[in-house]
């Protein structure tokens, strides 16, 4: 019998229209790119029992397991659904049944550098953010990718996303118990933007120059540099690679908090939902934001965010990047 | 004289001391740790016994009380000299035995190298009491047992914490007025620990000779250590300061000459007027610290200087062992030994 | 405080002396009664403290020869006559004079050096009679560099003043060359009754030391001065410890037995 398959649905299902007539690809979702290893025993049966015995590693962080038969479909998604329970419903994601697979594709994985948990440099639990986006955001068909960073190293490539999150570390400086040793002024010279100086014996910041990476706290053998407890983020948007137009994303906020970035986010999804060109296949939300024009995704962005203290929005941004013809944007 | 007293009457006890006294603990700074969601544990002043860390060892050492890390000495109206001043109250100390120790060393450079005394160390020292915190299991890279620092006698009162009550040993006559009615008397003698896990073998004085500081064992080291100074810093031994003036920005007619930490592991330390400086290598810094800790200090004071809390160890970014550098000294010494032989 | 030993006095410039472009002699009153090779802590206040040879003493004066390198000197070297200095002091051990007396007494300086050791070689000028031969070796980088020009005149008159110079244009008749290589020229006929004081900077004492022992001095009749990093001067701070010796309190002058057991 000839297969006659809804691959609108089976797209959604995070199965994939390959080249292979008759074989799809099933793309895992890890948030924050951490999970218990035990579910690598899942990826590895489903990849030799129903495809070709390889896993390919996607760049956000996800599993895709390729050469599976379309007819299988049903039985992978039983082989998946203790995965799904346990990283995505367990996680508090709002999927009704796990034995269906996942409910919607658009929504890439959040992915996430190593984070605190491990590397010296991140500002805050990277993971743990990332879930809880995943939570905010999933199930969604709208096409946005998220990526989330300890700190402006930037190792996960926040900078290439819709909404890039880098963590700020607002560094305290306890002056008495500066020794004058100069690491923390000679380092961020060297390695950041030389938002230190040394003065009357002590260490000056320029607050405008300070990106928040905390590296002033690392060299400090004194510990006279610490972190507010208190955590901060920066949030960079609409960055994206694509044949269009690529572009690092910019900088919108910066010195917000974690409940301003969610906020943000899910704002952003309404304005996805009133302003996305409808008699197009799928609308990345960057090139719905050139449509609109920042100012109008700013005010949609932003309802209801109470700002603190320290928060920095961007009044306009100059997005660049490149096209790939002169007149790319001209219809 | 010993006492058991509740949580809540040892808080009654500080409070009672609170009104003579400025007490100091190590206590923890949530989160202001050196990587993201760490704490940091420093010494601090406490209000209530909760604040004590107990069952951690403190990142930085109790000097900084009696050897402030920034001191005013003089400010400056033009060209009047006008000395700092200190707090009027008396100083209580929570401390371990090796803490206790290591104040010994600072009190021989401060007050007794040299025929002059150091005034300024002298008018926070003199105020001090020493509260000793029993030290039973120690730390990692804790070596006190190997450097006699283990033990003390030195204290006014000595403590053991629990999770809900603290023993006491009066030692001090002055303090008795501060426990009467608060707790039940019973005896209590602290104990001490007798073995770390770490060891090590203090070289003999007299087997260094000067061509032992150009060995080649202190090479390692060039490349290893960084010149960052946290050893320096966290040790409750070292002492070394620089004086420098300053003017203030908002009217240069009126300044301070104040004085700081300073460290042999820090650039600049040994930089002259017109740009001559020794220990440009690391590993010879290394080595000054290294021979000062454990040969030259003792050759000057008859004992030696470092008191093995091991926060060296616990703070280099670098994972430089000081334990193991002393234990690569008494090996390297023998085997030199029995070559020549 | 009582007795703070950080608290410096004022003291009165009596006179300034240009020496060099760079270096001043200062003359400042004082009561402070130094020995020959001590050292004392100047300041200015809001500027900062330097450590600072005595390069020469009397009744109710006292100099000090000072070189523009940094910031505090930097400033000192633009104070007047009747302007004041802040100096506390003297400081660490000097040269052992009772230990020259009656002997063949060699002074070899370099540079600067030559400030600590001027009041040794002054004192032997007004007291010629206690010492029996005295050679001065000066050596200076350029003869724009030379110190006390007018005093080794003087000296002159009395002791065999050997005055060389690294560099000179055309127009120098004097010497040229290191100290080192004038040291060898220097008569000694009792290696005994001799006594070698050499200043300079570190690699200069070095190897002229060196030259006067292969021509048989003992270690012990040799004196060198240190100079260091120091903060404090009592022993405190730290920055001038070499070995279980500190600099300002065992030195500024060792005697060459034990300086070269001195690594810094």
């Amino acid at each position: 019998m000839s297969m006659d398959l809804n691959v609108k649905a089976i797209k959604k299902n995070a199965f994939r229209i390959t080249k292979v007539r008759g074989k799809t690809a099933l793309r895992i979702r890890v948030p924050g790119g951490l999970i218990e290893a035990k579910h690598l025993q899942a990826v590895k049966e489903i990849a030799e029992q129903y495809g070709d015995g390889t896993v390919h590693i996607t760049i956000r962080q996800g599993f895709e397991i390729p050469g599976i038969p379309f007819e299988k479909m049903d039985e992978v998604n039983q082989k998946i659904a203790q995965m799904i329970k346990e990283v995505e419903i367990d996680n508090g994601v709002d999927i009704d049944n796990a034995k269906k697979g996942y409910p919607a594709s658009g929504t890439r994985n959040i992915s996430a550098c190593i984070g605190n948990e491990v590397c010296p440099f991140a500002n805050y639990n990277t993971a743990k953010l990332a879930q809880r986006i995943e939570r905010e955001v999933f199930p969604n068909d709208y096409h946005v990718k998220i990526a989330v960073t300890g700190c402006p190293n930037d190792c996960i490539k926040a900078h290439m996303q819709d909404f890039g999150i880098i963590g700020m570390a607002d560094t305290q400086y306890e002056r008495d118990r500066c020794v004058s040793c100069e690491a923390c002024v000679k380092n961020c010279s060297l390695r950041v933007t030389g938002a230190l100086i040394m003065h009357n014996g002590k260490v000056r910041k320029d607050e405008r120059r300070c990106v928040g990476c905390g590296e002033c706290v690392l060299t400090c053998p004194t510990a006279a540099w610490s972190r507010n407890p208190e955590k901060f983020y920066k949030l960079v948007i609409m960055g994206r690679t694509g044949k269009k137009n690529p572009r690092l994303a910019q900088p919108f906020l910066e010195w917000v908090d974690e409940e301003t970035i969610i906020k943000v986010i899910k704002n952003t999804y309404e304005y996805i939902d009133k302003y996305i060109d409808r008699s197009l296949p799928k609308e990345h939300v960057g090139y719905i934001v050139d449509r609109t024009g920042y100012q109008v995704f700013k005010e949609y962005a932003l309802k209801g965010v109470v700002l603190g203290p320290k928060a920095r929005v961007a009044e306009h941004i100059n997005f660049g990047g490149y096209l790939y013809e002169r007149d790319g944007f001209m219809k | 004289m010993g006492y058991r007293l509740s949580n809540e009457k040892f808080n009654k006890l500080l409070d009672g001391l609170k009104g003579e006294y400025k007490i100091y603990a190590p206590i923890r700074f949530p989160k202001r740790g050196r990587f993201s969601d760490t704490d940091l544990i420093r010494y601090g002043e406490i209000n209530k016994v909760e604040d004590v860390v107990w069952i951690e060892k403190s990142n930085y050492s109790p000097k900084e009380i009696v050897f402030p890390i920034t001191q005013t000495l003089f400010y400056f109206t033009e060209d009047e000299f006008k000395e700092s001043m200190v707090h009027n109250k008396k100083i209580l100390i929570f401390l371990r035995p090796c803490d206790i120790n290591g104040m010994r060393r600072l009190d021989t450079i401060f007050l007794n190298n040299g025929p002059i005394k150091d005034v300024y160390y002298e008018r926070l020292r003199e105020k001090v009491k020493f509260v000793m915190m029993e030290c039973k299991d120690g730390f990692e890279n804790c070596f006190c047992v190997s450097t006699n620092s283990n033990y003390t006698q030195d204290y006014s009162i000595a403590v053991r914490f629990t999770s809900n009550e603290v023993f006491c040993e009066l030692k001090d006559e002055s303090f008795q007025q501060f426990f009467s009615n608060l707790g039940t008397e019973m005896n209590f003698k602290p104990e001490y620990i007798e073995e770390n896990s770490v060891k090590v073998q203090l070289p003999e004085v007299d087997k260094i000779t000067t061509e032992f500081f150009n060995h080649d064992m202190w090479k390692e080291y060039s490349k290893r250590c960084i010149g960052c100074g946290r050893c320096n810093m966290a040790c409750i031994t070292c002492s070394c300061f620089t004086n420098s003036d300053i003017a203030y920005e908002e009217n240069p007619n009126a300044g301070e000459r104040r004085r700081v930490w300073a460290g042999c592991h820090i650039d600049k330390f040994t930089d002259m007027a017109g740009g001559h400086s020794f220990r440009q290598d690391y590993s010879s810094r290394m080595r000054f610290k290294t021979m000062h800790k454990i040969y030259d200090y003792k050759k000057r004071f008859g004992e030696h200087m470092c008191v093995g809390c091991g926060r060296c160890d616990d703070i280099c970014p670098e994972y430089i062992s000081f334990s193991n550098c002393i234990n690569k000294v008494s090996k390297t010494l023998k085997e030199d030994e029995s070559n020549a032989q | 405080m009582h007795n703070n030993p950080y608290l410096p006095q004022k003291m009165r410039i009596l006179d300034v002396y240009p020496q060099t472009d760079i270096d001043i002699t200062y003359k400042v009153e004082c009561d402070i009664k130094p020995e020959n090779g001590q050292f004392v802590q100047v300041s200015l206040p809001r500027i900062g403290e330097v450590p600072i040879s005595v390069s020469d003493f009397g009744d109710g004066y006292m100099e000090m020869t000072i070189r523009k390198v940094g910031k505090v000197t930097n400033e000192i070297y633009n104070l007047q006559k009747g302007d004041n200095l802040f100096l506390r002091g003297p400081y660490g051990k000097g040269f052992p004079i009772e230990n020259y007396r009656g002997k063949h007494l060699i002074i070899a300086a370099g540079g600067t050096g030559l400030a600590p050791v001027k009041s040794v070689i002054n004192y032997f000028y007004r007291n010629a009679h206690e010492v029996k031969n005295f050679d001065i070796l000066a050596g200076f980088k350029t003869p724009q560099d030379i110190l006390f020009k007018d005093e080794i005149d003087l000296w002159r008159s009395k002791f065999n003043v050997l005055l060389t110079v690294d560099n000179a244009n055309e127009g120098w008749e004097g010497h040229l060359g290191l100290i080192t290589k004038y040291v060898p020229e220097i008569e000694i006929r009792d290696l005994e009754n001799v006594e070698v004081v050499i200043v300079g900077p570190p690699i200069m004492m070095k190897f002229t030391a060196q030259e006067f022992l292969k021509l048989g001095v003992p270690k012990h009749k040799i004196w060198v001065s240190f100079e260091r990093n120091m903060s404090c001067a009592i022993g405190k701070c730290g920055h001038c410890k070499i070995d279980e010796t500190y600099v300002c309190l065992e030195g500024p002058v060792f005697n060459y037995t034990k300086a070269e057991k001195l690594i810094d």
